[in-house]
């Protein structure tokens, strides 16, 4: 199963601390050897200022050998440097947590400064002592702290390059303290923040390089970090399909993350059973139509057992490669960092895809055939088949036969008038989205050009 | 050869300039003048002149005692343009002429009145050239009075007078001859390694060391002017290569040398002598090993002003660095444009096509070896076109001739950065050069970079690679706008990506990328592979010119009729089950490829049909073939094709084709046949299209459920049941004009992102809208006319979609 693992192609994507979850995962799944993994663990633990936790490492390494010094003299370091930040942070906390302050803070942040300045002589330079004590708080795994400084400091200052750093170290403390619906904010207010830059720098060939390519990757970044919180948050799978499914970011999977496309399934096949439920928008409830076109397309670059299961699934039609494919896929996605805990959902709704499939297509069929196909004993076969069927709404027209052990698909034709409707549904309301888009280009125009001189 | 002429140069017509070729190599010439001092040298010269008008005289003499009148006056004609040259020269007349002159017109008048006597004597002819000599001798008496009067009263004193005036007149010679002299001046200093030549007009002229730049600039001046030799001046000019001593002299010599070869052949329509190329090649190669054996000499395009005459080394200037006017890199242009221009002239079917061609491997040394130089320069603007010349020339040749044309490379000595041996496959050589002009600010290099990466992509059969490369590019959209050369390009790498796909088994996208340039009828000229026949407006001359001067040479033709083949049989796959699952007549004219539809319906139309003879018989009767449900015969016929033989894999092309005419086939008989079914086993389909039960089985589920086989499968008895419903008129109607209305909204939609020029905000409430249109509409209800737009454009909308976001042309560099 080692070849499906993804952890080794998504850790350069992430931050050093993210890869201490994935690496316990490999710990606890022992699909490496614990050695290896430990000792990666332990060249992590160095980079950063953590030094107890390398330390235990170390000893756990080797149980037999002195520890060195160096962890002495780096825990000392860390601990110095920790005081002077925290002094000169303090400052400004004190500053900050005054209620009169904090009354006194508007929206805009120049007339904060100046405000600061004027009655408690806070310079620039001193807010930004906030965001470097917050980097530190967050080397050594002081997360829930980091996300504070950094909320504080992102308030106060107007150094765009530092705030975004900030940014993303916030993002990174919340996804590490587990705080997934504050984790979503911010990552929806990152996300936000860059696709405006992308959608400010215009896509002229030339000029925009740099731009498109620093998109390109803090795209990239951001399909890694959320992961994270789209496979932890209740609501994630969906938003995860929003978000993956929107043009930029599914050029960026294909084009800079294929091994992404794993993920995209998963949620897909996952958010079968919501489509029921409220309604959502059009790009989840197609969303597996698309991603069986984009797992075609990228075949060539990236594929798993998951995709390969949809592959067979809607494209070959090939529902004993499909049953094969799933066994696989299932002992992968328990395996995957992220899937773990989707194992059962996931084999669920997998099956409601096969039999899905296979009950349009056919027309009679036979329960322990079709059971076999699902991997089900006959019993267990039959009242998965009866739920399928309450469950769908094809309750009209299938019927089971338990003399002859068939169940019998009677699918009526569409009728023409209904399909003529459902080929005229919606134009006018698509017409409507017209002339609104139209007037809208008639009034942006101006002001573009305007912009441009 | 001299020789002769030489003896004889009384009674021919030569000109000076064939005299002074002559004199060049006449090794008596020299003999006679190394034991005489330069002044004699140059009197000999003038005298020689005089002995040729006397030997003239003395022709006219024996021509007058025989009477030969048309002898006479074409010996006249010369002695006067003789004379006329001695006074352009600003020499005296010389007194034999007039001597000449005065006794014609005395025996003249004695033929005449002998003429009048005999009148039986003389022919018509003769009579003619007599008559037309009294004029001419009358005109030229006039002209020469004063002389013949000074001459009649005392011919003794006038020879004198002649010879005081000759004396004196090497000095007073004008000032443009000031080169030519100094360099015999020179002569004096340092005899031994010099040697004699004689120059125009018979002046012995000799190139040394110290001459070099006058002669240079003589040269120089001359050069473009109307009735310059451009032979001669070659010749000249690789005298003096031979002469230059210092590493200066012989880089200005070379340069002019290229130069004057490369001028040689003013006339577009036809190439550089062959020879000739070569030399221009051999002394390109000698330009850049000088200069890349002495850094401290440097050719450029741009310096400053220094004077051509002065000799000029290292130490004396300011950097250290002699630099000097003049431009490797457009020589190397210009060497590898001859050599194509030459490969378009020669028949292609020849061996002197295949001999031509083995050049290749010395000019692409020549490219390799300034490239050399161009990196050690550091000079990054010149290094980018000579790599794009050198891509050129590999970008379409199959592995085993890259390697050739880079072990050659490597076995000259010549040391590029990038060269096969420091990369393990030749595919990695290219990339490593595409990635170089990717990297160089030149658009228009980065283009045709990208077009030749991915035309070597299409080459090796790596699909995907060449077609995310194509689309990432974003050319399709700007392409209108570059030059021809890049368009051209552009469509071959569109037709090898085509032919790629079809290689590939990647029917449907070989399809569609061959489809647009199928479609104008104009295959060959767009890919520069022949001339277009235009029907209805000729083409001016300067028109045909251009179109002939941008033709490929033969070698890099891609064949039209593999092309045709390939497009044909892909159209067919497309095109005949679509057709079959066509049952109404408007939807009938909906369309894949019309070149295939028009061909097919032509062939409908013929009464009688025999055997097949053309690619396109052949196809267009496995066509008819798959229509009838015949798989088999479909297969024989295609694979019967000779064309395929010179396709790479041609077997395995085959065998593909085979396996796609069965399920093709097997598509196309449950379209047309199913209105006459209610059931149909599944074994006997397997059993009739020798398909395994699997694969029927996947082929027939696909086609329920993206519905275009009304149907399902009873599993128990292994039958497919149809449920075909019949539809009455006005149903039909009805749905096409939904059908029509829907697309007439999907074209606003279109037409209106293309004014916003975006997918941004508008795309995403369009898409939302969608979403409402599909309303209920579930999965498993999906309308036909949306299949069918999806299978054609579904592989590349899909993706094309994605690239529109600007990341096009990076890439390179991401992956």
């Amino acid at each position: 199963m080692a070849e499906y693992d993804l952890t080794k192609t998504i850790i350069p994507y992430l931050d050093r601390h993210f890869a201490f979850p994935l690496l316990a995962h490999l710990v606890e799944i022992s699909l490496f050897p614990i050695e290896q993994v430990s000792a990666a663990q332990y060249e992590l633990a160095k980079g950063t200022n953590m030094v107890d936790y390398a330390q235990n490492l170390y000893e756990q390494l080797n149980p037999d050998s002195e520890i060195p010094e160096e962890f002495a003299a780096k825990r000392e370091k860390a601990v110095s440097t920790n005081e002077q930040l925290q002094q000169e942070a303090q400052a400004v906390l004190d500053v900050i947590e005054n209620p009169d302050v904090a009354q006194a803070l508007r929206q805009d942040k120049n007339q904060n400064l100046t405000y600061l300045k004027d009655n408690y002589g806070l310079t620039l330079e001193q807010i930004t002592a906030l965001y470097n004590f917050g980097q530190f708080q967050y080397t050594y795994g002081n997360y829930s702290g980091a996300a504070d400084y950094l909320y504080h400091f992102r308030v106060l200052s107007t150094d765009t390059d530092l705030n975004t750093s900030a940014h993303w170290g916030k993002l990174a403390s919340d996804i590490l303290t587990g705080k997934w619906d504050v984790a979503l904010e911010e990552l929806n207010t990152l996300r936000e923040s860059i696709d405006a830059r992308a959608a400010s720098t215009p896509l002229l060939p030339t000029s925009s390089h740099v731009e498109s390519l620093s998109a390109l990757h803090s795209r990239t970044w951001l399909i890694h970090w959320s992961l994270f919180v789209y496979f932890n948050h209740p609501a994630g799978r969906t938003l995860l399909l929003e978000t993956f499914l929107a043009p930029a970011y599914l050029n960026t999977i294909q084009s800079a993350s294929p091994w992404i496309l794993r993920y995209l399934a998963v949620a897909a096949i996952l958010s079968r059973k919501a489509q029921q439920a409220p309604p959502t928008s059009g790009r989840v409830r197609h969303a597996i139509r698309e991603i069986v076109k984009i797992v075609q397309l990228e075949e060539y670059q990236y594929s798993d057992p998951i995709t390969r299961f949809l592959k067979e699934l809607y494209v070959e039609f090939d529902f004993e490669a499909a049953q094969r494919e799933l066994q696989i896929a299932e002992r992968v996605v328990a395996d995957d960092f992220f899937l773990s805990e989707f194992r059962e959902e996931f084999l669920d709704n997998a099956r409601y895809l096969i039999s899905e499939a296979y009950c349009r297509i056919h027309q009679r069929i036979d329960i322990a055939d079709l059971s076999e196909r699902l991997n089900l004993s006959r019993d267990d076969g039959e009242k998965w088949i009866v739920n399928l069927i309450r469950d769908t709404r094809m309750g009209a027209d299938a019927k089971i036969d338990l003399e002859k052990n068939v169940i019998e698909i009677n699918r009526p034709a569409l009728p023409i008038y209904q399909s003529v409707i459902e080929k005229t549904r919606g134009l006018s309301i698509r017409t409507q989205a017209l002339g609104a888009a139209m007037v809208r280009a008639g009034t942006q125009q101006p002001q573009v050009v305007e912009a441009a001189r | 050869m001299s020789r002769f002429l030489r003896t004889a140069a009384s009674d021919s017509s030569s000109s000076s300039e064939s005299e002074s070729d002559d004199d060049d190599e006449d090794d008596d010439d020299e003999g006679s003048g190394s034991d005489e001092d330069v002044k004699r040298v140059v009197k000999s010269a003038r005298d020689k002149r005089l002995d040729e008008m006397e030997a003239t005289g003395k022709t006219m003499d024996n021509a007058l005692k025989i009477n030969d009148w048309i002898a006479i006056s074409n010996e006249f004609d010369k002695l006067t343009r003789m004379v006329q040259r001695q006074q352009n020269m600003s020499e005296p007349v010389p007194p034999f002429y007039i001597r000449t002159l005065s006794s014609l017109e005395a025996s003249l008048n004695a033929a005449l009145a002998k003429e009048k006597e005999a009148k039986k004597k003389m022919n018509a002819t003769n009579a003619r050239a007599l008559t037309a000599m009294k004029q001419k001798v009358k005109k030229t008496a006039k002209e020469y009075e004063k002389e013949i009067k000074l001459f009649q009263e005392d011919p003794e004193a006038f020879e004198r007078e002649f010879a005081a005036a000759a004396a004196p007149e090497p000095v007073a010679r004008p000032a443009r001859k000031a080169p030519r002299e100094g360099a015999e001046d020179g002569v004096t200093g340092d005899a031994d390694d010099d040697f004699t030549t004689v120059g125009r007009g018979g002046r012995a002229v000799q190139y040394t060391a110290e001459g070099i730049f006058k002669n240079l600039q003589a040269i120089q001046e001359a050069r473009g002017k109307k009735n310059t030799d451009r032979a001669d001046q070659i010749r000249i000019l690789e005298s003096l290569l031979e002469v230059a001593v210092t590493p200066y002299q012989r880089i200005r010599v070379l340069l002019a040398l290229v130069s004057s070869r490369f001028d040689y052949n003013s006339s577009v329509a036809s190439y550089m002598p062959i020879e000739l190329w070569s030399s221009a090649q051999r002394e390109i190669d000698l330009l850049i090993a000088t200069l890349t054996a002495d850094p401290l000499y440097s050719v450029q395009e741009v310096t400053e002003d220094y004077d051509d005459l002065l000799e000029r080394t290292p130490e004396e200037e300011k950097d250290g660095v002699v630099r000097i006017r003049g431009s490797i890199i457009s020589f190397v242009d210009r060497l590898d444009d001859e050599f194509t221009r030459s490969l378009q002239h020669i028949d292609p079917h020849g061996t002197e096509y295949v001999d031509r061609l083995k050049d290749e491997k010395g000019l692409y040394c020549t490219i390799c070896r300034a490239e050399a130089l161009y990196e050690k320069k550091q000079l990054s603007e010149p290094l980018a076109r000579v790599i794009m010349r050198r891509l050129e020339h590999i970008y379409s040749k199959p592995d085993a001739v890259l390697n050739a044309l880079e072990s050659a490379a490597s076995a000259s000595n010549v040391a590029p950065a990038l060269a096969l041996s420091s990369h393990p496959s030749p595919s990695s050589l290219i990339h490593a050069l595409c990635v170089h002009l990717y990297q160089s600010g030149n658009t228009v290099l980065r283009t045709r970079a990208m077009l030749s990466h991915i035309y070597h992509h299409a080459l090796h059969n790596d699909f995907h690679t060449a077609r995310d490369m194509l689309l990432m590019s974003h050319l399709q959209e700007t392409i209108h706008s570059a030059d021809v050369a890049t368009q051209i390009l552009y469509n071959r790498s569109v037709v090898q990506l085509g032919l790629c796909a079809f290689r590939c088994g990647l029917i449907k996208e070989a399809q569609a990328t061959l489809q647009d340039i199928f479609t104008t009828q104009r295959v060959k000229e767009l890919l520069a592979q022949g001339v277009h026949q235009q029907r209805f407006q000729t083409l001016t001359p300067e028109q045909e010119k251009a179109e002939k001067q941008r033709q490929l040479p033969f070698h890099m033709h891609i064949n039209t009729e593999l092309l045709e083949a390939a497009f044909l049989v892909s159209s067919m796959l497309v095109e005949i089950p679509m057709l079959a699952s066509i049952d109404s007549e408007e939807q009938k004219r909906k369309t894949i490829s019309k070149p295939f539809r028009r061909l097919l319906d032509f062939a409908d139309r013929q009464v009688f049909t025999g055997p097949p003879e053309s690619t396109r018989d052949h196809i267009m009767q496995a066509s008819k073939a798959l229509q009838n449900g015949q798989w088999e015969q479909c297969r024989d016929l295609v694979q019967d094709i000779k064309i395929w033989s010179l396709m790479p894999e041609a077997a395995a092309v085959k065998e593909m084709l085979a396996k796609r005419i069965q399920e093709e086939g097997l598509r196309t008989y449950l379209f047309t046949f199913a209105p006459h079914y209610k059931t149909l086993s599944l074994s006997l389909l397997s059993r009739t299209f020798s398909l395994s039960p699997r694969a029927v089985n996947s082929i027939v589920s696909r086609m329920i459920w993206t519905e275009e086989l009304p149907a399902s499968l009873d599993q128990s008895a292994g039958v497919i049941v149809f449920h075909r419903v019949e539809l009455t008129r006005p149903q039909q109607l009805a749905q096409t004009l939904a059908e029509k209305v829907a697309a007439l909204v999907e074209q606003n939609e279109k037409a209106l992102d293309f004014r916003l020029g975006g997918t941004t905000g508008w795309g995403d409430r369009a898409d939302g809208a969608k979403g409402e249109k599909r309303g209920e509409q579930t999965q498993e209800r999906r309308g036909r006319g949306e299949r069918r737009g999806g299978a054609t454009r579904g592989a590349r909308g899909g993706r094309g979609a994605r690239f529109s976001q600007g990341l096009g042309s990076q890439m390179a560099r991401t992956r």
